[in-house]
């Protein structure tokens, strides 16, 4: 029972970060109605920009939040205005952009090997002052990084959520995401809209990657495995909304953690693919999405 | 129909040109290294044209054909260890086993928008992949799961698919790939292939036509499948060892759909000219460079990929055909699909 507990708070604390992850994908599906392929490399550059930073500084990793968070949203932001929005003008009026997500696998591919020549494959581990401090809760332990990153990301997402419904920019957004033309015809630059949504969606991977270098390796393919998560998270959660993509990415993060009690770590992997696979079969709309979206 | 009536001299010519090359290539080339680098630039031609079938066709993405590669390898081969069947039965029933196994997928996810199914695509490659790589033993098969299969050498046997020499394997896949660049053709000029161009521009309007888009769809997938999986018993046989990191990987099967990409999906020629250009250069940079950027090979595909997609989406096929025209007099300026009614009816 303890085990269990156990489990389930750690799927539950890495959950959340999963969560935030799919956060950001599912804006960037939300407003542009395109699933980022490249979101996971996205992650991974936020990772070793995380690692870089503490490593040559010396400083807290949740320091780190200041300067690897604007350094990704510019980086999504100059990434859809200079890649991706050529294709998408050009893929305006048809049904399905696909050359889109092409380009964003493409994008997938060139950032992981990069970063695979750059940083080579080994497996980097940063130790900071939270690195392997366990809180202990009646017998019940977690990691320290773990509940911080998990605190994290609940308040980036509930800080992406108060944004997007009560600022300017954010019903801007809204606007966009509902139906372009209109939101256009309202003053609204719809381009400008994009840039930022991908520079706030890879924002997300930022804050993903500073919390989760205190306990996650950190190597040129990690990306993949998160882009994978992620996508299933989203799917599941409903494309475009926030609150799904959270709920989902707990739900994933306790599946793979109390699953991993049962099974060997391999295992967890497929139960995880098989999942979605039935999700996709049973209900594409997942949780909260929006039935005429696919 | 015939095929071949509507071509011009010229290009028939080019064609027949084209086949004597590959066919007398191995009589010029006999250093065993660079007919091994052919017979990849032909699996590889092979691959993207089977490839092609669904992703240009049938105006989907998928980004996880290596799981047929897969099914296909692993199918004849446990059958070959475990009960000593040839692998070129093996090798049929690898291919109907993919293509059912597409089907079944395709059912739920081909009605679905173009992300969904590469999605489910990319899922289902990395669940056959992780199960492989989970399974010791299946039933009577030993899998023997990342370790991979080792299948004995037999020397020279037809029965067992192996030979000594390299030369039998190129123009086994030189048959192969004229086969599926045949059946290719055939689709086009069929009623299938013009349901499935319907399908693709404009599924409503299809249907309401009664067009059965959907049924259409999952023929181009079976088939498509099928041909991917003789290419892994292809592969298992050239190279005598199949593991899930190589054969079911996502590399290879995003390699796949980007040669189709970068050359031109949707036509015949579009995949196997970019196998033609990018396997060299992948060669190449691998060679040059591999030691001091590894993975460098890997980027530049990347890039190749995104620059065609924003300044060429239809691929190099288009710019390289419209070259072609040009120089060989212009007359027939028409694409070859046009039907020639259109012609004579202009000529009244």
């Amino acid at each position: 029972m303890e085990n269990f507990l156990q489990s389930l708070i750690s799927g539950l604390l890495i959950g959340g970060i999963y969560g935030l992850t799919a956060v950001g994908l599912t804006l960037i599906f939300g407003v542009m109605k395109v699933i980022n392929f490249a979101h996971g490399s996205l992650l991974m550059v936020g990772m070793f920009a995380a690692y870089w930073f503490v490593k040559l500084s010396g400083l807290n990793p949740y320091l780190a939040l200041f300067v690897v968070v604007p350094l990704l949203f510019l980086f999504g932001y100059a990434m859809q205005h200079v890649v991706i929005r050529p294709v998408f003008k050009a893929e305006k009026d048809v049904r399905e952009p696909i050359t889109v997500i092409i380009v964003t696998t493409g994008i997938w591919y060139i950032l992981d090997n990069l970063s695979l020549m750059a940083f080579g494959a080994e497996y980097r581990v940063v130790h900071t002052s939270v690195s392997g401090k366990i809180f202990d809760l009646g017998g019940i332990y977690f990691l320290q990084s773990k509940f911080y990153g998990f605190l994290i990301a609940l308040a980036t997402t509930l800080l992406l959520y108060w944004f997007l419904k009560h600022s300017k920019m954010g019903k801007a957004i809204r606007a966009t995401s509902l139906d372009r033309e209109a939101a256009s015809l309202m003053g609204v630059n719809q381009y400008r809209i994009y840039n930022i949504a991908f520079g706030i969606g890879t924002a997300c991977c930022g804050v993903a990657g500073c919390v989760l270098i205190p306990f996650y390796y950190v190597y040129p393919t990690v990306g993949t495995i998160f882009d994978i998560r992620a996508f299933i998270i989203v799917v599941l959660g409903g494309l475009g909304s926030i609150p799904g993509a959270l709920l989902g990415g707990i739900l994933i993060g306790i599946t793979q953690s109390v699953g991993a009690q049962f099974m060997a770590a391999t295992w967890t992997e497929e139960i995880i693919y098989v999942l979605f696979l039935l999700i996709l079969f049973v209900k594409p709309a997942g949780l909260f999405g929006n039935r005429h979206d696919f | 129909m015939n095929l071949l009536a509507r071509r011009s001299s010229k290009d028939k010519i080019l064609t027949l040109a084209a086949l004597a090359t590959a066919f007398a290539l191995p009589l010029v080339v006999t250093s065993p290294s660079y007919l091994q680098m052919l017979i990849l630039l032909l699996f590889y031609a092979y691959l993207t044209s089977s490839w092609n079938l669904v992703g240009g066709f049938a105006g989907v993405l998928p980004l996880g054909h290596a799981a047929f590669v897969a099914l296909g390898a692993y199918t004849s081969t446990l059958l070959y260890l475990q009960y000593g069947i040839s692998p070129w039965l093996g090798m049929l029933v690898g291919g109907v086993v993919a293509a059912l196994v597409g089907v079944i997928i395709g059912i739920p996810t081909l009605k679905m928008r173009g992300a969904y199914f590469a999605l489910a695509t990319i899922a289902f490659a990395e669940a056959i992949r992780v199960l492989i790589e989970n399974t010791s033993q299946l039933g009577p098969f030993k899998v023997n799961g990342p370790r991979g299969l080792l299948i004995n050498l037999k020397g020279n046997s037809f029965a067992a698919y192996q030979f000594t020499s390299k030369v039998s394997y190129y123009y086994i896949m030189l048959a192969l790939l004229l086969a599926v660049l045949g059946v290719t053709a055939l689709l086009m000029r069929s009623k299938l292939g013009y349901y499935l161009s319907a399908g693709g521009e404009d599924p409503e309007a299809a249907q309401a036509l009664g067009v059965n888009v959907a049924k259409y769809k999952l023929l181009a997938m079976a088939l498509s499948c099928f041909f991917t999986a003789l290419a892994g018993t292809f592969y298992a046989q050239l190279m005598l060892y199949i593991a899930p990191q190589n054969i079911c990987g996502l590399n290879l099967s995003f390699e796949i759909a980007f040669i189709a990409l970068i050359g031109g999906r949707g036509t015949i020629l579009g995949p196997v000219l970019g196998a033609l250009l990018l396997r060299p250069l992948n060669e190449l940079t691998r060679n040059y460079l591999g030691g001091l950027l590894p993975g460098m090979h890997l980027v530049i595909f990347g890039l190749i990929l995104v620059l065609v997609m924003i300044y060429q989406p239809r691929g190099i096929q288009e710019p390289l055909t419209r070259l072609y025209r040009r120089l060989t007099g212009g007359g027939n300026g028409q694409d070859e699909d046009t039907l020639p009614k259109a012609k004579e009816a202009v000529k009244l």
